[in-house]
């Protein structure tokens, strides 16, 4: 995601009606795609796609199915489920990021796209955040506190490190819910293993 | 306002703020692990909330040290995640606490349900206040790298941190290479180092909670 082009919304949903409303509210903001079934949807997946808005109730593949082949992929996407069910606590267990209950108002689903593309910000400010933190315990490992002290880029390291910090517990608030917890491990768990 | 001074006596120790995450760190056979659990049932006495996030013992195992540490702990006072990945089906309740199996020290998502589970439970029964006790990230460490448990301990540490809890993370100070225990030093607030004293016994000092390290003294 480049900061010139607007965040790609992939709406999966088989009832034309619904997808176009949802598309009329979005596309203001944000690149819209549109499927009408869980196969196009994973036929039209890839990189560039920030955000799904995943259809629970579908002929053919159903939303279920798409999420698991998603989680399955490498994928970095983050997955709201549209259910007509207000689901229970278990869904935490579901792999999915967000779930919204039919009907959606239109601000209901700003709030959640935008809460998603933002758990994605957090995500690479971590990831930035790390890189740091190592570049730090490599030289805090092979440098003596006199010579870390003398460097310039100790010191500079140091400030950038604490600033960052700042940024990821303030700009984007922590992790608040248990949702955002989750998702978080979640992609933690799917994440590099480098 | 969390006081650990009564089972560690530092200063440093005696206005922990919520939210608070503190790493653990020594050798082998120090007392890292008796030490974290003290915390916790230190808490419990007062009315805290417990957690307990365990890589080596089994859920039925600490349920009952919990007990003998504490006596009066109350139903619902406890939560277990275990680990282990041995557990199997009997997720739900062990004599009053909150239990919950994850398949495995490296299955973040499950622990992060498990921890999840039990601060809602404890929550829900009335208890605005907790501690939570990791042992140990060095398990952790064997079964993922060590990019991941930072942010691991990252992320946990916001979680506890809205949750208004302290949590205390035990790491074997001999088993990784000092680069990895910089760099997961990095996710904490504090730090309570432990090593052996020369002429027997344990020292022990505080970095990080409060102004300079303190100096080492016996503990």
């Amino acid at each position: 995601m480049s900061d010139s082009d607007p965040p790609v919304v992939l709406i999966v949903e088989d009832e034309p009606d619904v997808a176009e409303t949802y598309k009329l509210w979005l596309q203001e903001e944000y690149e819209v795609r549109m499927a009408q079934n869980g196969d196009e949807g994973l036929e039209m997946l890839n990189e560039s796609v920030d955000v799904v808005l995943l259809d629970r109730m579908m002929p053919g593949l159903s939303g279920d199915e798409v999420l698991e082949q998603i989680r399955e992929g490498d994928l970095s996407c983050r997955v709201a489920m549209v259910t007509a069910v207000e689901p229970d606590f278990d869904i935490l267990e579901m792999g999915f990021d967000a779930y919204l209950s039919k009907p959606i108002r239109s601000a209901q689903l700003h709030e959640t796209v935008e809460n998603l593309l933002e758990r994605s910000e957090y995500d690479s400010l971590l990831q930035e955040y790390y890189s740091l933190v190592e570049k730090q315990a490599t030289l805090e490992a092979t440098k003596s506190s006199a010579e870390l002290a003398e460097s310039d880029d100790y010191v500079e390291l140091t400030d950038e490190i604490a600033a960052m910090k700042e940024d990821l517990s303030g700009a984007l608030g922590g992790i608040e819910d248990d949702d955002d917890f989750i998702a978080t491990l979640r992609g933690l768990d799917q994440g590099d293993e480098n | 306002m969390y006081d650990l001074s009564s089972v560690l006596d530092f200063d440093a120790l005696r206005d922990v703020r919520p939210g608070s995450n503190i790493l653990l760190s020594g050798p082998a056979m120090s007392g890292k692990e008796r030490l974290a659990y003290d915390i916790l049932a230190d808490g419990a006495r007062n009315g805290d909330g417990a957690v307990v996030v365990s890589t080596s013992d089994g859920a039925a195992t600490i349920v009952s040290d919990f007990r003998e540490l504490v006596p009066e702990v109350e139903e619902s006072q406890l939560g277990v995640v275990d680990c282990r990945g041995e557990g199997g089906s009997d997720n739900g309740s062990v004599d009053g606490a909150y239990v919950h199996q994850v398949s495995s020290p490296g299955d973040l998502t499950g622990i992060g349900i498990g921890i999840t589970k039990a601060l809602e439970g404890l929550h829900n029964s009335g208890r605005e206040q907790g501690r939570l006790a990791l042992v140990s990230l060095s398990t952790m460490l064997t079964y993922t790298d060590k990019k991941t448990v930072f942010k691991f301990c990252h992320v946990l540490s916001s979680r506890l941190d809205s949750a208004g809890y302290i949590g205390v993370f035990t790491i074997d100070s001999g088993a990784h290479d000092e680069q990895t225990l910089q760099v997961i030093k990095q996710a904490f607030d504090g730090l309570i180092e432990i090593r052996d004293a020369e002429g027997g016994g344990r020292e022990g000092r505080v970095l990080g909670l409060a102004g300079e390290p303190t100096p080492w003294q016996d503990i």
